[in-house]
């Protein structure tokens, strides 16, 4: 559905482990992706990385020649494609989170194929949404480019802050986003007490997209925490 | 430091009994010498009573022979003076005493020497007389006066000595038990900090230098140790981590394997979910170890819970929680901006640990509750954060159990019948971290409910 567009992603895999990643390479390809490239140190990786141009890298963290953090430095010097990171070790996520190295997710060894699935799904997802401007909900079309509802041949234009809240919700869609991943996406930082604010935006929303905003089915509540937009199935 | 002070009160006390002990000891010693001496005299009786006796046996006009004879026996001698001041008789005088007296001799004489001889006197009616012992017998203090003032204040006076003395002893002995305490209690304090697992070191000057640098040593000991220790586990947890995803992804694959028979599929499913929990096991065992030994610094910031909590029940709805499953979040109006110094992965891993054993225990599905609130618990402002289920609870024996056994990563008992399981043990030690405090309640068939306390300062 939604998502068919992202397995035509191509994915570079670096791992000095073969039989890992040939475990990931099958996990990826059975899930439908088709691109997948193999690398077993920083090396090749990086030759790799630059003739066939992957959209996104699982890098793993202990490489023969070096290690995951350097070969992102690398990486980053030409190209600015997502990278999740697999690693062994507690710490080194908490580098990554600590350190804000630029790494867009890392999973933990161990980890189960679908837990790895969903990073580089919402990585993805997230990453090249943007791509697609036009949004299909039940009842109507948001074109995120125009900044404009288009409800069964009527043109409503969006408030900025109404673009804003549902740009936010749509790179997630189907799935919640907290209250507070809203009023930070709104106001920045420290938004406390905006839950009322937050709440009056959901409601013109609701007026403009839902046939019956007594009845919201693409944008619901979730009661106390968040909210979830779910595009025309 | 009070083990100190009692030690030295003990040995203060011990001390002083002795001195008491001391001075009776030489009081007894006193007594005993000068009761000998006192009592030793010339002749059979003290010089009072052979005054009296001679004065019995003797008048103006003569002596006994009795009298005579004892006098001589003694090598005493004795004469009669009249009202003129001459001799009516004597016994046994020595060449050089005068046999005349003018009223002058006589009083000069009487209460002391006669050419030095001792002298004692009696006077009668008639005269007065006069025993002479040999020289050198007796010392007479011819001097004695002294003003009646002194004799009222010498019981005073040696009160005043007695307290001003024990005032002394007090003052020295509280000095130096307050020396001791001062030179002693980091000694004291590291042992205790060292007891309970805590990394120190301690710097001393002066003779306890040398219990000091023992103690450093022991305490380097201990914590290589606990480093070997946590690093083993941490390394052990490390390699376990590939093989585990290898034999994950492919038990998965195999479970979700259209070609593979339902029989195969089950089994496969089955290695999956063993070693779900086994991975769960290895990321609480790292954890733990480094909680137990301290290597894990706590990464500190400000977190607002409601937020924490929100944000850790969206990621677990969005990766997928079965339907049977129903997860509410409940922030108290007042709750809603609190914020505490925590590490936030910490306090979310607790919370996660507490949600998963909810969710193993009750695969029939149940509803879980995250709820913030503040609260008053003994006087103090608290964060009360619960998490609870409407599922199938324990029995009382089995909470029991859980309060009150030992866990094995934290016991040096060889008894096999510890408590086992990591989660409970790694959500305690977070809250302890933390300084918060953590109580379970449950009863079979009404669910599960733990409540954290987190202490809290509410911002203006």
């Amino acid at each position: 559905m939604e998502d068919l567009f992202l397995y035509s992603k191509k994915i570079l895999l670096v791992d000095d482990e073969p039989e890992l990643l040939r475990l990931v390479t099958d996990i990826l390809l059975d899930d439908g992706f088709r691109n997948i490239i193999e690398a077993d140190t920083v090396r090749t990786g990086l030759i790799s990385a630059r003739q066939d141009k992957p959209d996104l890298a699982i890098l793993d963290v202990m490489l023969p020649d070096g290690d995951g953090f350097a070969l992102m430095k690398e990486l980053r010097t030409f190209t600015n494609i997502p990278i999740i990171f697999l690693t062994a070790k507690d710490e080194a996520a908490d580098k990554l989170a600590g350190l804000g190295l630029g790494a867009d997710d890392y999973v933990i060894k161990p980890f189960l194929p679908q837990e790895l699935l969903l990073r580089v799904h919402a990585v993805l997802r997230r990453c090249y949404k943007a791509d697609s401007f036009i949004l299909e909900l039940e009842g109507c079309t948001i074109d995120f480019s125009r900044a404009e509802v288009n409800k069964n041949g009527t043109i409503i234009p969006l408030t900025a802050k109404e673009h804003t809240l549902l740009q936010t919700l749509s790179r997630s869609e189907g799935r919640i986003v907290s209250i507070d991943a809203l009023c930070e996406a709104l106001w920045g930082d420290n938004p406390f007490g905006y839950e009322n604010s937050l709440n009056a935006h959901i409601r013109r929303i609701r007026e403009k997209i839902e046939t019956d905003p007594s009845k919201p089915v693409s944008l619901i509540t979730i009661k106390g925490l968040g909210y979830k937009l779910n595009a025309r199935k | 430091m009070k083990i100190f002070s009692k030690y030295i009160s003990k040995y203060l006390l011990s001390y002083i009994g002795l001195i008491l002990i001391l001075v009776v000891l030489d009081i007894a010693a006193f007594v005993f010498t000068f009761y000998n001496a006192v009592s030793k005299n010339f002749g059979n009786s003290s010089p009072q009573n052979t005054l009296e006796e001679v004065a019995e046996s003797s008048s103006a006009d003569g002596i006994t022979n009795d009298a005579e004879r004892m006098l001589v026996s003694n090598s005493l001698w004795a004469m009669y003076l009249n009202a003129e001041g001459s001799c009516n008789w004597t016994v046994n005088l020595p060449e050089e005493i005068p046999t005349e007296y003018t009223i002058q001799d006589i009083a000069v004489f009487s209460k002391g020497y006669l050419k030095d001889y001792p002298v004692f006197v009696w006077s009668d009616e008639n005269g007065l007389l006069v025993i002479g012992y040999p020289k050198n017998s007796y010392m007479k203090i011819t001097s004695n006066y002294y003003p009646i003032d002194i004799f009222r204040k010498i019981l005073i006076f040696f009160l005043g000595i007695f307290v001003f003395d024990l005032t002394v002893l007090f003052l020295a002995y509280s000095y130096s038990k307050v020396q001791i305490g001062k030179k002693t209690e980091p000694i004291i304090s590291s042992i205790t900090a060292l007891s309970e697992g805590k990394c120190i070191s301690l710097n001393l000057n002066g003779e306890l230098s040398e219990i000091a640098d023992s103690i450093n040593k022991a305490a380097g000991i201990i914590s290589r140790q606990n480093t070997a220790r946590a690093n083993w586990i941490s390394g052990v947890s490390h390699d376990i981590r590939t093989p585990l995803s290898m034999i994950m992804g492919y038990a998965e694959r195999i479970a979700n394997d259209q070609n593979a028979c339902n029989q195969i599929k089950e089994q496969a499913a089955c290695i999956s979910r063993q070693s779900v929990k086994i991975k769960e096991l290895v990321q609480d065992l790292n954890l733990v170890s480094k909680l137990e030994y301290e290597m894990q610094p706590l990464q500190k910031e400000n977190i607002r819970i409601s937020k924490l909590l929100r944000s850790y029940a969206i990621d677990l709805i969005n990766s997928g929680l079965p339907e049977i499953y129903s997860l509410e979040v409940v922030i108290s109006p007042g709750s809603e901006n609190s914020e505490i110094d925590c590490d936030a992965k910490l306090i979310a891993r607790a919370v996660n640990n507490l949600v998963q054993n909810s969710i193993h225990s009750n695969p029939k599905g149940c509803t879980i509750i995250l709820a913030l609130q503040i609260t008053l618990q003994a006087a103090k402002e608290k964060l009360l954060l619960t998490i609870q289920d409407d599922g199938i609870g324990i029995s009382a024996e089995k909470l029991e159990e859980l309060k009150n056994k030992p866990h094995y990563m934290e016991s040096t008992d060889d008894r096999l019948d510890l408590r086992h399981g990591l989660g409970l043990l790694l959500v305690r030690q977070i809250v302890n971290a933390h300084n918060g405090t953590m109580e379970i309640e449950s009863k079979l068939g009404e669910g599960y409910k733990t409540d954290i306390y987190f202490p809290y300062t509410a911002k203006p």
